[in-house]
């Protein structure tokens, strides 16, 4: 008992993570339900032990996938198929880039609290979740695991996850071979990288069932305090430029993120990703629940 | 004091401030970190010469000391230092070989310098001679007054080289005193010192003897010989010349005068070689006595080939400088061949060719460019007949010519080969002076050497027998004080010490500053997994509790 001491500071507390995933249940659960004639698009056929349907034997099936009864009732070879056990994964993908780690790393720890409260809902409701940090690379890694048990394990992660100061860059790109099958993706990042990581959500996006965006904001990176002439020093490129700050150059800053977000929304909409940007100040509880209901609502 | 050997690198001093200028520090800016450049885009951007200039790198501090010491090291820093270099200029002439009471002028002065040096605590000593003085004997030593004593009066003396009187070493002068000459040297420089070592006034020397043959009689020589009275009263003197131990001449009584020559010429018979000497000796017995080798006028011998005309045998029987052997002979220093006398010899020879009638060529003389204009003789060519016709190779000296027609020709070989196709009979007939003229010339082309006006002299000088000693003034008879001897070895080194060590913390603070400014970066491969990791942390109630 002691020792949760530990998680508290970043992540949420229990009860906070037990109401939230009370919550959320309806909005995941109905996902799985399967009322006769209303089967969602996203239940696929597949290797699983759920039976899904029949369909007449094709050469390749296996022998003993064949329904005996309904195959002597129609008179003619049928196989049983399966419902793919796939759609019950989850990949949660951490961002841990520099970018996350600017103005007291406020948006990392936003995103740690926001993965945790995601992989535990889903444990909670029986789903397989895995965990995934990614920089420049795949940083840090916490297998496909289901039961709440394993929440301890992606809990010990995100607690240990701490964004380098800088050169640290955004791949997603890289997390695209973790990602398989029919899992669901869960992204969680600032997006704050070349077309803003658009192309990685579409390739990322071809290799999932579902892809959720929460793209972290802060307001302070964008209203700089400081005024005056300054080297701006971009933490994952290490580029360099030269400018005069002050309130002109947060309003602009403040407008070309603005830009960036909605460049980023038009994309997640023509791709059916569901998108939310996320201002840190605000609550991550009705944050994620509004961010569910709409993917509910569009997925 | 300090003071420099080259000062010109100081100059290099002012280039220091050049060295604080390369580290002076750019504008400075205060640095933001953003999470993304782009976002600034539009902000105005700063002027380039905006912000805070930064000090200066610290380094230029070392790397300008570094260049100074550099920079002193080169020019050569010196100490003052109680160390007195002296070069030592010996009088080598042959009246220091005059005897004193004791010694010869030579050692005694020797002995006097060693004694005044003695009284200096450190002395650096270069010992030079003014006959030879781009020679250095090095320091003043036994072996060195031996060396002295020994190569003494051989050459004639002079005053030493400007560039040997260098500025930072006295110099000092051993000498008698009895050649002026010897006392102007060049420019303003005077002797720092002079050492003057002369007791004995009276002295008849013999300066010059020579030889020749006598024109008229090939067996006799006749020698002149100068007899000079170099001392400073009147002397009479008696010259016997000698040849080995048989006395062939002598002269009575010569009357000097102080500074008076006289000429003395006999005749002796032709010898080896022949001695003069004066009675009675003085002091300075090494010039009361002169010899002379005779050898260059010796007669050379011919080996005649029996089959060569009678009229040639007697032109070269008759030719002062030569003399027939028979062709068997083994001392025999060329050879004259008609036809037999074979051509593996080794000697110089000539080879007269006769393969036809004598008769008489036709064009204008044509003398070689090889030959000397003194050497070629006024030749009529209406007397002079051939009797055969050369054949020239590409390598062979045409080196007389009638018209087209080569009449004597050079061989290319080891040995010395002229072939000639004149008719020396013919010739010998015309009764004219060309066959004297002819064998004259081939033979001192064969030889290579002047035979008719060979002269043997041995002269030592008109000053050899000077030894009085002359009213010059002297240099300060004491050195007033050790002049400073400035060397820059030791400092210069000491200096390049102190640069290696400043180049030794250079290098170190360059590597210190490499380990500082690598970047940290995460260590490849770095890859955690929560599964991995031990920390410890405990499940959340939920997932302890299920």
């Amino acid at each position: 008992m002691a020792s949760t001491t530990l998680i508290e500071p970043v992540l949420p507390s229990e009860p906070e993570l037990q109401s939230f995933a009370r919550a959320a249940a309806q909005l995941l659960i109905d996902r799985q339900a399967r009322a006769p004639g209303a089967r969602t698009i996203a239940r696929r056929a597949g290797v699983g032990i759920q039976h899904f349907d029949h369909r007449d034997y094709a050469p390749g099936d296996e022998v003993r996938h064949i329904d005996w009864r309904q195959t002597a009732r129609l008179r003619r070879p049928i196989v049983r198929r399966f419902e793919s056990e796939s759609v019950s994964d989850w990949t949660v993908l951490v961002d841990a880039s520099s970018s996350m780690a600017v103005h007291g790393a406020a948006k990392a720890r936003a995103a740690a609290r926001m993965a945790a409260a995601m992989a535990y809902a889903l444990l909670h409701l029986g789903h397989r979740v895995e965990v995934l940090a990614f920089g420049g690379r795949v940083l840090a890694h916490c297998p496909r695991g289901r039961g709440q048990h394993h929440y301890a394990e992606i809990a010990r992660l995100l607690v240990a996850l701490q964004p380098a100061g800088s050169s640290e860059r955004s791949e997603l790109g890289v997390c695209a071979r973790h990602v398989h099958g029919a899992a669901s993706a869960f992204v969680v990042s600032d997006f704050l990288a070349d077309d803003e990581m658009c192309r990685n959500l579409g390739a990322l996006r071809q290799r999932c069932t579902a892809l959720h965006a929460m793209q972290v904001s802060d307001g302070a990176e964008t209203s700089l305090r400081e005024a005056g002439e300054f080297d701006l020093v971009d933490v994952e490129t290490g580029a360099r430029m030269q400018a005069v700050t002050g309130d002109d150059a947060n309003v602009f800053a403040t407008r070309e993120r603005a830009a960036m977000t909605t460049r980023l929304r038009s994309f997640c909409a023509r791709s059916r990703v569901a998108f939310t940007d996320w201002d840190v100040s605000r609550p991550w509880q009705g944050t994620l629940l509004a961010h569910l209901v709409q993917a509910r609502s569009h997925c | 004091m300090l003071s420099f050997s080259t000062p010109l690198w100081l100059l290099g001093l002012v280039l220091l401030p050049a060295i604080r200028w390369l580290h002076r520090g750019g504008p400075h800016r205060r640095e933001l970190h953003v999470s993304r450049l782009a976002l600034w885009r539009g902000s105005d951007a700063s002027r380039p010469t905006a912000g805070e200039r930064r000090p200066p790198d610290p380094a230029w501090r070392r790397r300008a000391l570094l260049a100074a010491l550099l920079l002193i090291a080169l020019s050569g820093p010196q100490l003052p230092e109680q160390r007195v270099r002296v070069t030592l200029w010996i009088d080598d002439s042959l009246s220091m070989l005059t005897r004193e009471t004791q010694a010869t002028r030579l050692v005694e002065g020797l002995a006097r310098v060693r004694s005044l040096l003695a009284e200096l605590e450190r002395a650096d000593v270069e010992v030079r001679t003014l006959a030879d003085p781009w020679l250095s004997l090095g320091a003043l030593n036994d072996a060195t007054v031996a060396t002295l004593v020994v190569g003494a009066g051989r050459k004639e003396p002079a005053a030493p080289p400007a560039a040997l009187l260098r500025r930072d070493s006295q110099q000092w002068l051993l000498t008698d005193g009895a050649d002026a000459t010897l006392f102007a040297w060049p420019g303003d420089r005077r002797p720092d010192r002079i050492v003057r070592v002369a007791g004995v006034t009276r002295n008849v020397g013999l300066e010059r003897l020579s030889a020749r043959r006598h024109p008229d009689d090939p067996e006799t020589f006749d020698l002149l010989l100068k007899v000079t009275n170099g001392g400073t009263a009147e002397e009479d003197r008696t010259v016997v010349f000698t040849v080995g131990a048989t006395e062939v001449a002598r002269v009575g009584v010569v009357r000097l005068g102080p500074g008076a020559s006289r000429r003395v010429e006999v005749t002796i018979p032709a010898s080896a070689a022949v001695r003069a000497t004066l009675q009675p000796g003085d002091a300075l017995p090494d010039d009361d006595e002169i010899a002379l080798d005779l050898a260059t006028l010796r007669k050379r011998r011919v080996a005649l080939d029996p089959s060569c005309p009678k009229a040639l045998a007697a032109a070269v029987g008759a030719h002062p400088a030569l003399t027939l052997v028979p062709s068997d002979a083994g001392a025999a220093e060329a050879m004259l061949d008609c036809g037999t006398g074979g051509a593996a010899t080794g000697l110089p020879t000539i080879h007269v060719l006769v393969d036809r009638a004598a008769s008489r060529p036709r064009g204008a003389l044509q003398w070689s460019s090889e030959v000397a204009q003194a050497r070629r003789s006024d030749l009529d060519t209406d007397r002079l007949r051939v009797a055969a016709h050369l054949q020239v190779r590409p390598t062979d000296s045409v080196l007389l010519a009638i018209g087209d027609e080569p009449t004597v020709v050079r061989r290319a070989g080891e040995a010395r080969r002229l072939e000639t196709s004149f008719d020396f009979t013919a010739i010998a007939a015309t009764r004219g002076p060309e066959l004297p003229l002819l064998v004259n010339w081939m033979f001192e082309t064969v030889l290579d050497r002047s035979l008719l006006d060979a002269i043997a002299v041995v002269d030592r000088g008109p000053r050899s027998t000077l030894v009085a000693p002359l009213p010059i003034a002297d240099a300060p008879a004491a050195v007033s004080a050790a002049k400073v001897l400035r060397s820059s070895s030791d400092e210069a080194r000491l200096v390049l010490l102190v640069v290696l060590l400043a180049l030794l913390w250079e290098v170190v603070a360059l590597l210190r500053q490499g380990l500082r400014m690598s970047p940290p970066g995460r260590p490849e491969g770095e890859y955690r997994s929560a599964k991995h990791e031990g920390i410890p942390v405990s499940a959340p109630a939920a997932a302890r509790t299920e």
